[in-house]
């Protein structure tokens, strides 16, 4: 069987395990997941047993309107496979488990994506600002932000003393 | 302090001023000056390429007198900011900027340290360096051609040699 069937198959599998919705785009399979399934399907995903996906590509936070997907490219490095997983996440109470158990490159992309969107991570080692800076209020790449005016923008912030 | 007193110390002013041997040093002062900025390297974004492109051969700043780019502030007098600042960086500018010694001058290069260019309306931008330090040239571009630089480095050296010609407010003149 080819990669991509057995990966495919194995994909299936993991769906009805995890209540996850499976879908193609673009030649990349997609699987959909709740935020409380993530880890289960992060460590099945990476011992997927012909196909692994074991390299976590990228991690990315999406604010879809109603809720949050945090994004999980997944390859191999020995291997053609991709597998994407999205995860929804709450709009409210935006809590998800942290990768970092798994893939310690995790780290730096979730606090990218807590910087950005104010998703927390449960159980990142070090969950803080990693563009702006630390008092910076709000999550600007969240729909519902609006960026200060002007006249705030320009008054030249004084660093704090721990930075 | 009366009246009198004030009035011999502005006539002594005005002797001073008068004075051949003063206003001559302060030009020659301010023509060696103008033939041999020290820019610190204040690269942000891409106009530091173009930067860069301007220092290389081809463009050879060195012909003027300017090459000698320093990667430390005590050793510099012209800050080229060249690339966009953003409010992280902005305290960063200004610390940069007090260490360097008196005289010196900032150049605002490319359209986003002089207004904030195609990012003026980002939540992490301020619109231009001169919010920050007091900028002597802004040279336009996005970002601006190596001859631009020049052209900035140029019009500076005319107002290091002529303050009487072009006034400089940041020092009270």
């Amino acid at each position: 069987m080819e990669n991509k069937e057995l990966l495919k198959k194995q994909v299936e599998e993991l769906a009805k395990r995890v209540n996850g919705e499976v879908e193609e785009s673009l030649g990349t399979l997609v699987l959909k997941v709740k935020a409380s399934y993530i880890i289960e399907t992060l460590k099945a995903a990476k011992n997927f047993g012909e196909t692994p996906c074991d390299f976590l590509h990228d991690l990315a936070g999406v604010d879809i309107g109603d809720h949050f997907e945090v994004v999980y490219q997944l390859s191999s490095l020995r291997g053609p496979q991709k597998l994407r997983v999205k995860a929804i996440v709450d709009r409210e109470t935006p809590i998800i488990d942290s990768a970092t158990s798994i893939w310690g490159g995790a780290n730096f992309l979730e606090r990218e994506a807590y910087d950005m969107f104010g998703i927390q991570f449960k159980g990142h080692p070090n969950l803080k600002r990693i563009y702006l800076w630390d008092d910076f209020e709000g999550f600007p790449m969240r729909k519902d932000y609006v960026a200060e005016p002007v006249e705030v923008r320009n008054v030249v912030r004084v660093r704090r003393e721990d930075e | 302090m009366d009246v009198a007193k004030e009035k011999e110390l502005r006539e002594a002013e005005l002797m001073v001023e008068k004075n051949v041997l003063i206003t001559n040093v302060d030009k020659l002062l301010n023509w060696a000056r103008g033939h041999s900025f020290w820019p610190v390297t204040f690269g942000l974004a891409c106009c530091a390429i173009e930067m860069m492109a301007t220092g290389g051969p081809r463009f050879d700043l060195a012909r003027f007198g300017w090459e000698v780019f320093r990667a430390s502030p005590r050793q510099a007098d012209v800050m080229i900011v060249a690339g966009t600042c953003t409010r992280k960086m902005a305290p960063l500018l200004r610390r940069v900027y007090d260490q360097m010694p008196e005289p010196k001058w900032v150049i605002a290069m490319g359209s986003c340290a002089s207004a904030g260019g195609p990012f003026a309306d980002s939540y992490s931008m301020m619109t231009g360096v001169d919010k920050v330090v007091p900028v002597d040239v802004y040279i336009p571009g996005c970002p601006p051609r190596p001859e631009s630089l020049i052209f900035g480095l140029m019009q500076l050296q005319y107002k290091v040699n002529n303050p009487g010609k072009v006034r400089l407010a940041k020092h009270g003149k």
